[in-house]
């Protein structure tokens, strides 16, 4: 009865199949936050945040920056993308590059490198365990991180999640068949990812075979870094928006595979961190003004969105930035020094505003 | 009112009237006077004896005792056409058009010649609804127009036989803002062809707006009647209650009292469609909230809150996604939904919400068996009576007993009755369908407090509302719909009339 239910179910577009995406509203409630947010830094795709012993640092390309009083200072470079950054509690920081490799800034293993591991060479997100390991988001087996919009294309769910040794460089798979791991939190017990694709956020601990529990799901946009904030809270970046467009495409197996291999990946019919630039996009975001803001008449496929998510992980309140917003593509954002910073990578900017831990 | 006013004669007189039945007082030896030309509001709470005094002006009721005149002449109105004849026309809330009729068929009915050309009929009637300013097509077949539309004909026949008096029973309640522009324009043309109104409405504000005179009536007495301008919505909720109500009622949500946190998410309804009634919707209920609906009738408030109580479907193809408590559901039946913790509290309590010939105890206990894990219709009398006296007690139904029948109580107790079946259920959401409309004041307040209440212990509460004040006041987060979807999302502090009114309409 299942497969005949299943093959209804997609003819009719019904259950699993039913072309939807959650409402944004409740803590989700669309506001203009993201770009009320002070500039601090314009820069081409910053990308990550992280808190060393030198102050607030971001990633951006090749180099790792500085932040202080809207200039930067130039703190590293390297020969690839950076493409996870985290800081470390001995004040240093670590940096995942494009190939693979795990470089240390500072701290107790300043200039070392870990060499790139095969199955682990889409480095998406790094966080520090308690026990002072490193925690490795593999976002996908077969794509780097560059190409997020290829994998989510390919319905990929390839992902895992690593323990590293900084000392021996040793590597420990601890779950697998992720949909595109792309943020970290360590509580200790059990790690907390957020799954992209699957727009969820999922709880592994060591005994459940690395098959997680969802603790957040049916998010409205695809979730991205994680950061811990004070009294528990956690930050969530959420980096492009679902669309129904998008979900109808992806349930189109014969257009989408014409699209990716017919098509520049710029211009497929796919979130991005940035739309609205070229030509040749499929949708203009072309608006219409209605209650004095501007809203799209096509489905926007950027956006800017940052979730404060209380301790049991329940979204309490958002910032946005909305389709005729200047702040789109949030890969990072982190609380320190009671301010919120965020890198809205579509964009380059990095900017930052109060954390008033205000709930609606 | 000037002296000129003052000076009119009265075209209608009630003297000493009264009614009984089986004994009990229904009304209570009435004075009442209608003028020439004048708009007189007749006010009062369920039960006052507002209906009762129409019925027998219009024909429906004979009364007890007493004597009315028509312009200084004793008449006995005996029957409805007897009324037509002495000039006197009803407008009722539920309209007494013929269904499978169109509307200019309707218009005439009653009226026919012995050879009827229907094009002409249908022109005429065209342009008499245009000159009402009614935007009724005369072609179409009554059954298939909405409410408000329905009324527009009920009103368009009483202009058209030119009746002297027109009383209107509830006339706003199922009309948009403009549609009642619309009416309240009207009204004043009628009035300066010196027709002369009643107008019955629980919505105070319309009948202060509109009225010249008003009188006000309670327990079947005849409390005041009173140049319009020297009443208030104070003063006449007073004379009609016999107490001050207006800190209960109606007070914003926002004073004196802290808004309900959201608690966990418990219905996400996520682009829903409904042919073109509902298009599209997504929006999202939360534990321990009330979440306020507001929309002008038509908006596609109540269909989406039948799709998610299985009432009716969805779009066979593409009809979006309903998720209840994190797992997607797509009930064929209300009853599904009952089983799941989702209960409706029907906007129609008179068609869909209890059996009238049935006993209170029998309605409640109905409620009971009508989830998916009841005993069928294998009732025990004992735990009836025992269910009935539980929820009687708990929502304060006024009636004799359990074994009263509910066509026998008042709008409010009867509404108390439909809300007690849906509770019976033990929901987890529970979606209100104005459920105020046809209360008397004293009933709204209970209910509004039964509300607040429910989400405090932590249900997800839902209150559709076409009446702003009632959303402002019930709700914790106020959701705007409009054309078939929500629009708009706002929170009762800076929730204004102006902006969840702009939300509405434009």
């Amino acid at each position: 009865m299942i497969p005949f239910r299943k093959a209804m179910d997609r003819w009719l577009g019904r259950g699993e199949a039913s072309i939807t995406t959650p409402p944004m509203d409740g803590a989700f409630r669309p506001n203009d936050r993201l770009d009320a947010a002070g500039a601090i830094l314009e820069t081409p795709a910053p990308d990550g945040l992280a808190i060393t012993s030198q102050g607030l640092i971001v990633s951006s390309g090749r180099s790792l920056l500085r932040v202080d009083k809207g200039t930067s200072t130039p703190v590293a470079s390297f020969d690839a993308e950076i493409t996870a950054l985290t800081g470390l509690p001995d004040g240093g920081a670590a940096v995942g590059l494009n190939d693979g490799r795990i470089i240390f800034v500072g701290g107790q293993y300043d200039g070392r490198t870990i060499a790139a591991n095969a199955r682990a060479s889409c480095i998406t997100a790094l966080a520090p365990a308690m026990d002072g390991a490193l925690i490795l988001a593999n976002g996908s087996a077969t794509n780097g991180p560059a190409e997020w919009r290829r994998d989510l294309m390919e319905k990929n769910a390839s992902g895992s999640v690593w323990r590293l040794e900084p000392s021996s460089g040793l590597a420990t798979q601890l779950a697998g068949k992720l949909a595109y791991p792309n943020g970290l939190i360590d509580e200790g017990a059990a790690i907390v990812v957020s799954q992209s694709w699957r727009a969820a956020l999922t709880r592994i601990a060591p005994g459940d075979g690395g098959r997680g529990v969802a603790v957040l799901e049916n998010l409205p946009a695809y979730p991205g870094r994680l950061s811990r904030g004070a009294d528990n809270v956690t930050w969530l970046a959420l980096f492009a928006p679902r669309s129904q467009l998008v979900e109808f495409v992806l349930s189109e197996d014969r257009y989408r595979r014409r699209m990716i291999s017919e098509i520049e990946a710029d211009h497929w019919v796919a979130p991005c961190l940035r739309a609205g630039r070229s030509p040749l996009e499929p949708t203009q975001q072309g608006g219409v003004r209605q209650l004095g803001v501007l809203k799209p008449w096509s489905p926007n496929r950027s956006y800017g969105l940052v979730a404060r998510l209380d301790g049991a992980y329940r979204p309490t309140m958002s910032l946005h930035s909305r389709a005729n917003g200047r702040r789109h593509g949030v890969t990072s954002c982190l609380s320190f020094g009671g301010r919120l910073y965020f890198c809205a990578k579509g964009d380059g900017i990095v900017a930052s505003c109060a954390d008033e831990g205000s709930t609606p | 009112m000037n002296a000129q006013e003052l000076s009119k004669p009265a075209l209608l007189e009630m003297r000493k009237v009264g009614k009984d039945y089986r004994g009990v007082a229904a009304l209570k030896d009435i004075d009442f006077d209608l003028r020439l030309g004048e708009v007189h509001a007749i006010l009062g709470e369920n039960g006052a004896g507002k209906s009762t005094l129409v019925k027998i002006l219009s024909g429906a009721v004979a009364p007890t005792r007493g004597e009315i005149r028509v312009e200084g002449q004793p008449v006995q109105i005996a029957s409805p056409a007897l009324a037509r004849r002495y000039g006197i026309a009803m407008v009722y809330q539920e309209t007494s058009l013929v269904p499978t009729m169109s509307v200019a068929q309707n218009l005439y009915l009653g009226d026919e010649k012995f050879f009827n050309r229907l094009r002409g009929a249908y022109i005429e009637a065209q342009q008499f609804l245009q000159s009402l300013n009614f935007p009724v097509d005369p072609t179409a077949i009554v059954q298939s127009l909405g409410t408000a539309k329905r009324q527009m004909v009920e009103i368009a026949r009483a202009v058209r036989l030119k009746a002297k008096v027109i009383i209107f029973d509830e006339p706003t309640a199922t009309l948009t803002p403009e549609e009642k522009h619309h009416l309240f324009a009207l009204i004043d043309r009628l009035r300066k062809s010196e027709v002369s109104i009643i107008f019955i409405s629980h919505a105070l504000e319309e009948a202060l707006d509109i009225s010249d005179r008003i009188t006000v009536l309670r327990d079947g007495a005849h409390i005041i009647t009173g140049d319009a301008r020297t009443f208030s919505r104070e003063t006449i909720i007073r004379h009609m209650v016999g107490r001050s109500l207006s800190d209960e009622l109606y007070g914003r949500a926002t004073d004196g009292r802290k808004l309900r946190r959201a608690g966990e998410t418990v219905l996400s309804v996520q682009n829903l469609s409904m042919q073109n009634v509902v298009r599209n919707t997504s929006f999202t209920i939360f534990a321990g909230q009330v979440t306020g609906v507001f929309g002008l009738v038509g908006s596609g408030r109540t269909e989406t809150a039948r799709i998610i109580a299985g009432v009716v479907k969805r779009d066979f193809f593409h009809g979006g996604d309903v998720r209840f408590q994190g797992k997607s559901v797509r009930y064929r039946t209300p009853r599904e939904a009952v089983g799941d913790g989702i209960v409706y509290v029907t906007d129609d309590r008179k068609g869909d919400g209890f059996f009238e010939t049935m006993s209170i105890a029998e309605n409640i206990y109905l409620g009971q068996i009508s989830g998916r894990n009841s005993r069928g219709f294998v009732a025990s009398m004992s735990e009836t009576r025992a269910l009935a006296a539980n929820w009687t007690n708990k929502l304060a139904i006024k009636a004799l007993d359990g074994d009263s029948r509910v066509i026998e109580l008042s709008g409010g107790n009867q509404q108390k009755v439909v809300i007690a079946k849906a509770l019976v259920q033990k929901p987890k959401l529970i979606i209100f369908d104005e459920p105020t409309r046809g209360v008397d004041v004293g009933a709204i307040a209970e209910i509004h407090h039964l509300i607040a209440t429910l989400a405090d212990e932590g249900l997800a509460v839902i209150v559709i509302s076409s009446y702003l004040p009632e959303i402002l006041s019930v709700s914790d987060r106020i959701l705007v719909s409009r054309q078939g979807r929500i629009v708009e999302e706002l929170s009762p502090d800076e929730a204004t009339s102006e902006a969840v009114m702009f939300a509405a309409v434009y």
